[in-house]
C-alpha cells in the first residue's frame, strides 16, 4: 500500500517536534537532523504498521528514540546509568538577578543522564502523558515518574533552586491527593 | 498507639504522580518549556521536505518488483 498524502502531511507536521526531541537527546543540531532523517525513512518504510487514528507523534518518537539508542550502542558508547553520575562538579552559579538563564538551563539539562533527560522532556515539554512516555521508552509508568522526579531534583540541585515543591500549589495538591489516597 | 507519621518518601512518591511537578508554578517546568518551544519554532531545514519527495518518487518503482 502506498503512503497516503495525509500520512505524508502528518509526517511533515511532526518534524518540528521530532527535531526538538532529537536535539534534546543528542544535544547536537547536526546529529539531531541526521536522527530525524533516519526516523522519517524508517517511518516511511514501516508506514503500514502504523494504525491510523492512533498517536502518530508517539509512534514517531518511539522510532526516533530507538534509533538514537541503537546508534549509541553501535558507536560503542555506554548508555549512561542515572546512578553513576556525580552532581557536585556540576553546580552552576545562578545569575545575579536570580532568574534562570536559558543557557544555564541548557547546560544543566546536558548534564542529566539520557534516561532522565528524555523522561523530563517527554513529560514536561513534549506534552505526553506518563502512560504515553512509558510506552515510548518501553518501561513502566512508575519508572517514568521516578526518572522525571529525579531529573527535576537534579536540575534544581545543579541550578541551585531550592525545593519548589515545599510551598505553593504543589504541596497543597500533594496534600489533597495524599489525604484522599491514604 | 501507632500514630502513622507522615512518611517523607511516600509524600515524595505522591508528588511524583502529580502533573504539577512541572506545572506553571515550577521554574524548572517553565524553563523546560521555554527551551523546548525554542527548538520547536526553529526553521525546518529543507532537506526533510526533499527527503519525503524522494521517498514518494521511489515508491512506485519498488512496488513493481
Amino acid at each position: 500500500m502506498a503512503v497516503s498524502p495525509e500520512f505524508k502531511q502528518d509526517l511533515l507536521g511532526t518534524i518540528p517536534n521530532l527535531r526538538a526531541f532529537a536535539v534534546s537527546l543528542t544535544q547536537n543540531a547536526d546529529k539531531a537532523d541526521d536522527l530525524v532523517q533516519e526516523t522519517l525513512v524508517k517511518a516511511w518504510d514501516k508506514h503500514e504498521s502504523f494504525q491510523m487514528g492512533t498517536n502518530l507523534k508517539a509512534w514517531l518518537f518511539t522510532i526516533l528514540r530507538n534509533e538514537f539508542y541503537s546508534q549509541m550502542r553501535k558507536r560503542g558508547r555506554e548508555v549512561q546509568d542515572s546512578d553513576g553520575i556525580m552532581t557536585e562538579r556540576l553546580a552552576v552559579h545562578p545569575s545575579q538577578h536570580g532568574l534562570l538563564d536559558l543557557k544555564d538551563f541548557r547546560g544543566a539539562l546536558e548534564q542529566l543522564p539520557e534516561d532522565q533527560r528524555e523522561a523530563i522532556i517527554l513529560i514536561g515539554a513534549s506534552g505526553f502523558s506518563y502512560e504515553e512516555a512509558a510506552e515510548i521508552c518501553g518501561c513502566a509508568v512508575g519508572t517514568i515518574k521516578s526518572r522525571v522526579s529525579r531529573a527535576r531534583n537534579r536540575l534544581q540541585e545543579i541550578l541551585k533552586i531550592s525545593g519548589e515543591a515545599d510551598y505553593g500549589p504543589d504541596s497543597i495538591s500533594a496534600q489533597v491527593m495524599g489525604s484522599s489516597a491514604a | 498507639m501507632k500514630k502513622p507519621n507522615p512518611d517523607p518518601e511516600k509524600a515524595d512518591r505522591r508528588r511524583n504522580g502529580s502533573a504539577e511537578l512541572l506545572g506553571p508554578n515550577s521554574e524548572i517546568g517553565r524553563k523546560l518549556k521555554q527551551y523546548y518551544d525554542g527548538l520547536v519554532s526553529e526553521e525546518i531545514p529543507d532537506r526533510f521536505a526533499q527527503l519525503l519527495r524522494q521517498l514518494e518518487q521511489t515508491e512506485p518503482a519498488e512496488k513493481k518488483g
